[in-house]
């Protein structure tokens, strides 16, 4: 397949086309944390400082808060007015650890009952992605099978190849995309092998690495190992950083506000990492903390694979990167015990007592 | 059905948007304990339509939202054989449930729902049924019972068993009246501590079915109540001669979206809103967690 490609300084051209039809959202760090935010219709030197958003793309489909439908009350009683976003939207520059996320929690949005609010977004939204050439320190993307450059969980894909861009067409709706722009040129032979080379010289660049084979296996023969979760959750100040800005968490809440006789339910992410998450009216299954660790821990590694046959997580590095006080998900995978101590049986009867 | 096992997730047909409410009205408040009010509601006009399709099965559950408050979980506990209504036993305790009882008759609320699995009646048939309840425990349990008596002819002994800490926490006195006097059911009640007032049994749930004694031949025993309730109560049902296959409960978390979405009532894989409430002993044995 022969790629195409752009030369940076027309992306501002091509945006501007699409912007005609799409609204395009480009990394942005206008509000001090970077994320995809819509574009403002003249910068284009995110390429100079962008490595990855501090928010996940996530936030495109599933936002921080999310309006579901409001509520008005009349003399004839309650009138809802249901709250869908239809506009047409272009990501720009997604890389390819959180367009995986994206396809990964995909599954969830999409199983049994379709979620109505994601499922909308996502249809009217096209993926282009960029091809990372800059990992973090603290990436580990390899170890679940993410290349840093990679052409899939995307319409387009982009690779910075020096003055220009490489891209890609990897569906239909990105060839339609890029049909319609006169910018975009047919690449050459030379162009390809360049692409061909930074794909090589990134791969690797992910330095971490950490061994996720068995990894469920490990973990269900430790899950009553409450020393070791003990351990691994000490210093964790259930701050809930590492799931609200994982790009593969998806917990959500569900509230309502007021304001005189018209209200609004929105819903907003949620964090396993809360204890008011789980809590009961009379009981809690996961006050304790360690046990709201190793539910982050085993929910990403070893349910989430039963369920979709899918690790939940990317190696996008962010639960490291992103931690206030180094909790590190590598060392604790690295760290699970082979086995189950011989007759220990940790969580003791005792321990639950208030359950069943 | 084991932890890793999901095949019987179904695929559920696009039915519009899962999180937006029907409309109900509050018909009729019974105040059952103190705390606990039973609220019977109907589909309002605007839901017409719906008023005529809506079905439901034992064991289910629904969410209820006071709109400006908040939504929260609660099960059906009138039967589907007398669908010409719907009720929720609701205990006072939080949030919504607060603003639940402030509402009056004519009210409006929010409905979501039916969610869940259900009782399995279909393995019930033909059996004898032992039914156990402590305090609150008896809504989906009330919802079984009547289904079953409704259906009388198709089904074997049926024991009841429910317990409340005192005569005053007693709910549904008015089903309790009725039990007692029908001849083919065998009603025990009791209560932790009587008062001057009661005549009855005297003594703990798990102690009393162990009196009572229920023949686990060709039988299966239902069992709601509160956690320590439910964990006295197997090993009573064990030493009766109960296989855990033939022991079901159901269990309770938070929720929210009811549709195993927003990711808070799992134990392990499984999602209590959308793979329960309703679980047999023997799953609830091989859960990997510890969590319920």
């Amino acid at each position: 397949m022969t790629n195409k490609k752009i030369s940076k300084k027309d992306i501002g051209k091509l945006l501007e086309g699409w912007s005609r039809e799409f609204t395009v959202f480009v990394p942005s760090k206008d509000r001090g944390v970077t994320e995809m935010a819509k574009w403002d219709g003249k910068d284009t030197g995110f390429f100079e400082w962008y490595r990855n958003t501090v928010i996940p793309a996530k936030s495109s489909f599933l936002p921080a808060m999310e309006k579901m439908f409001s509520f008005q009350k009349d003399t004839d009683g309650y009138h809802l007015e249901l709250s869908q976003d239809q506009q047409k939207r272009i990501l720009f520059g997604i890389r390819p650890c959180d367009a995986r996320a994206i396809a990964i929690i995909d599954n969830v949005f999409t199983d049994s009952y379709e979620d109505p609010y994601y499922v909308s977004k996502r249809k009217n939204t096209v993926l282009i992605g960029l091809n990372c050439t800059n990992p973090y320190d603290s990436c580990f993307c390899t170890s679940l099978g993410v290349k840093p450059t990679q052409s899939v969980d995307v319409d387009l894909m982009l690779t910075d190849i020096g003055d220009e861009f490489s891209v890609e067409e990897i569906t239909d709706k990105g060839k339609e995309l890029l049909a319609a722009a006169s910018v975009v040129k047919k690449a050459t032979k030379a162009d390809d092998a360049k692409a061909k080379t930074v794909t090589a010289a990134v791969s690797g660049m992910v330095k971490r690495k950490v061994d996720t084979k068995d990894i469920a296996k490990k973990l269900q023969a430790c899950f009553s190992d409450k020393d070791y979760w003990e351990k691994v959750a000490a210093n964790c100040v259930s701050c809930g950083i590492c799931t609200l800005l994982c790009p593969t968490c998806y917990c959500f809440d569900i509230c309502d506000e007021l304001s005189k006789k018209q209200g609004t339910r929105y819903r907003r992410w949620d964090s396993c990492g809360f204890s008011i998450y789980t809590r009961m009216p009379m009981e809690n299954p996961r006050e304790e903390k360690w046990r709201r660790v190793r539910q982050k821990v085993c929910h990403k590694y070893e349910f989430y694979p039963m369920n979709f046959d899918v690790i939940a997580c990317t190696g996008c590095g962010r639960c490291i990167r992103l931690c206030p006080v180094n909790w590190d998900i590598i060392q604790i995978l690295s760290s699970v015990p082979a086995e189950q101590p011989a007759k220990k049986k940790v969580v003791s009867e005792k321990d639950v007592s208030y359950r069943y | 059905m084991s932890v890793t096992d999901i095949s019987h997730r179904k695929k559920f047909p696009a039915q519009g948007n899962i999180y937006l409410p029907h409309i109900v009205v509050i018909d009729k408040i019974i105040e059952e304990t103190p705390s606990v009010r039973t609220f019977h509601f109907n589909f309002n006009f605007k839901d017409g339509k719906l008023r005529k399709e809506f079905t439901f099965e034992s064991g289910q559950f629904a969410e209820l939202s006071v709109f400006g408050v908040g939504e929260a979980t609660f099960c059906i506990s009138s039967s589907p054989t007398r669908n010409d209504h719907l009720e929720c036993a609701i205990n006072r305790v939080g949030l919504v449930t607060n603003a639940l009882h402030r509402l009056g008759v004519g009210a409006e609320i929010g409905f979501r729902g039916p969610y869940g699995n259900t009782f399995p009646l279909e393995l019930m048939q033909g059996k004898n049924l032992v039914f156990v309840g402590g305090g609150i425990g008896l809504a989906p349990l009330r919802s079984i019972i009547w289904n079953v008596l409704d259906n009388r002819d198709k089904y074997g002994k049926i024991d009841i068993i429910y317990g409340a800490r005192s005569p005053a926490d007693l709910c549904f006195k008015y089903d309790l009246d009725s039990w007692n006097r029908d001849k083919t059911v065998n009603t025990i009640i009791t209560v932790d501590k009587g008062d001057k007032n009661w005549t009855g049994k005297e003594g703990f749930v798990p102690a009393v079915l162990e009196q009572a004694a229920p023949s686990a031949k060709n039988a299966v025993a239902v069992v709601c109540g509160p956690p320590i309730m439910i964990r006295l109560t197997f090993p009573v049902l064990e030493k009766l001669g109960f296989t855990p296959e033939q022991m079901i409960t159901t269990l309770e978390k938070r929720m929210k979206c009811g549709v195993g979405k927003c990711g808070r009532c799992n134990i392990g894989n499984l999602f209590v809103c959308r793979d329960g409430p309703v679980f047999t002993y023997a799953q609830i044995r091989s859960f990997i967690s510890d969590e319920y």
